[in-house]
């Protein structure tokens, strides 16, 4: 509990990095891992039959679309790895972590952003140009749109500490990758 | 809180709505264009850190209550419709709710010369 109060940022009321809050985040990105990487399955034909509880043949037409083949790598598997990286980068570093290693949730908050982003690229795509509803594929986006919001607080701590980082003396360079001599250069 | 998942809700009207009523086909694209985008936003907007988000749903808003003109909706359940989305979301949009916690200025703080995180760090 000590540690912790230690390493709430000026001006705010609680620490952005505790485990409470971060924990439920790396659950999500798991489950949506695990359902991304399910759908990479039938998308590079390891499994046959794809889960499709209420559009029909809707899970079929999407993961078989062009758009999903528009990269050399299945989108559910590139998707899988987005929330890989999320969670790892979910997991990565101790309660203090915003100042301490500010590289590592800067990472996290860009990973956990452009995934939400193309996840609604997806949903929109799905009724425009194929006609069809995929029942995982909006399960996923869910899941990453709900993401979003409680990863943005640490990174404004980030943010917020490199700004006071700028105008301290400390290298912004060092303190980025979280070197020690240069956190105690700053308040 | 309940004005961001009454906004959800009319983002996913937008998006089920053409498939029930029968849309044409530029009212139900642009239903399914702005639905998951109000969805997203309101979502996004539901907690306090982030909750500046909900303006962002203002430009959908107010495109919603444009649309059936400009892309000429034959239907008149999805004129009624969009522009009445538009309309409520705009409201519920505008209402802030309660902030109960400090973020040291938040993210217009990123932009300002003496924010709230900078002055508290000068007292310690």
């Amino acid at each position: 509990m000590k540690e912790d109060s230690n390493h709430i940022p000026p001006g705010w009321d609680y620490n952005p990095a505790t485990w409470s809050q971060r924990i439920p985040i790396v659950i999500l990105a798991m489950v949506g891992f695990f359902i991304a990487s399910y759908l990479a399955l039938y998308q590079l034909d390891i499994i046959t039959n794809v889960w499709e509880p209420f559009f029909g043949d809707g899970s079929v037409t999407i993961l078989n679309s062009r758009v999903s083949h528009v990269l050399p790598i299945p989108d559910a598997a590139l998707g899988a790895f987005g929330y890989l990286l999320d969670a790892v980068t979910g997991v990565i570093g101790g309660t203090g972590r915003w100042k301490k290693m500010p590289w590592i949730v800067i990472v996290f908050g860009l990973a956990v952003g452009p995934l939400g982003f193309v996840s609604v690229m997806l949903v929109v795509f799905q009724p425009v140009l194929f006609s069809a509803w995929c029942t995982l594929c909006l399960c996923s986006a869910v899941i990453s749109i709900a993401m979003i919001g409680p990863a943005m607080d640490e990174m404004l701590a980030s943010l917020q500490y490199m700004k006071r980082v700028r105008r301290s003396d400390a290298s912004t360079w060092k303190a980025f990758w979280g070197l020690q001599s240069e956190i105690e250069k700053v308040n | 809180m309940w004005a961001r998942l009454i906004n959800t809700a009319l983002g996913l009207w937008l998006m089920i709505a053409p498939g029930i009523f029968q849309y044409s086909s530029a009212a139900a694209d642009n239903g399914h264009i702005a639905g998951p985008v109000i969805v997203t936003f309101s979502v996004v907007a539901i907690w306090e850190a982030t909750r500046v988000v909900r303006k962002w749903n203002y430009p959908v808003a107010i495109w919603l209550l444009a649309a059936p003109w400009i892309l000429g909706y034959d239907n008149t359940i999805a004129i009624v419709s969009d522009m009445g989305v538009g309309v409520l979301v705009l409201i519920f949009a505008s209402v802030k709710g309660k902030i109960e916690k400090n973020y040291g200025g938040g993210w217009a703080s990123l932009w300002q010369k003496n924010p709230e995180h900078i002055q508290k760090s000068d007292q310690n």
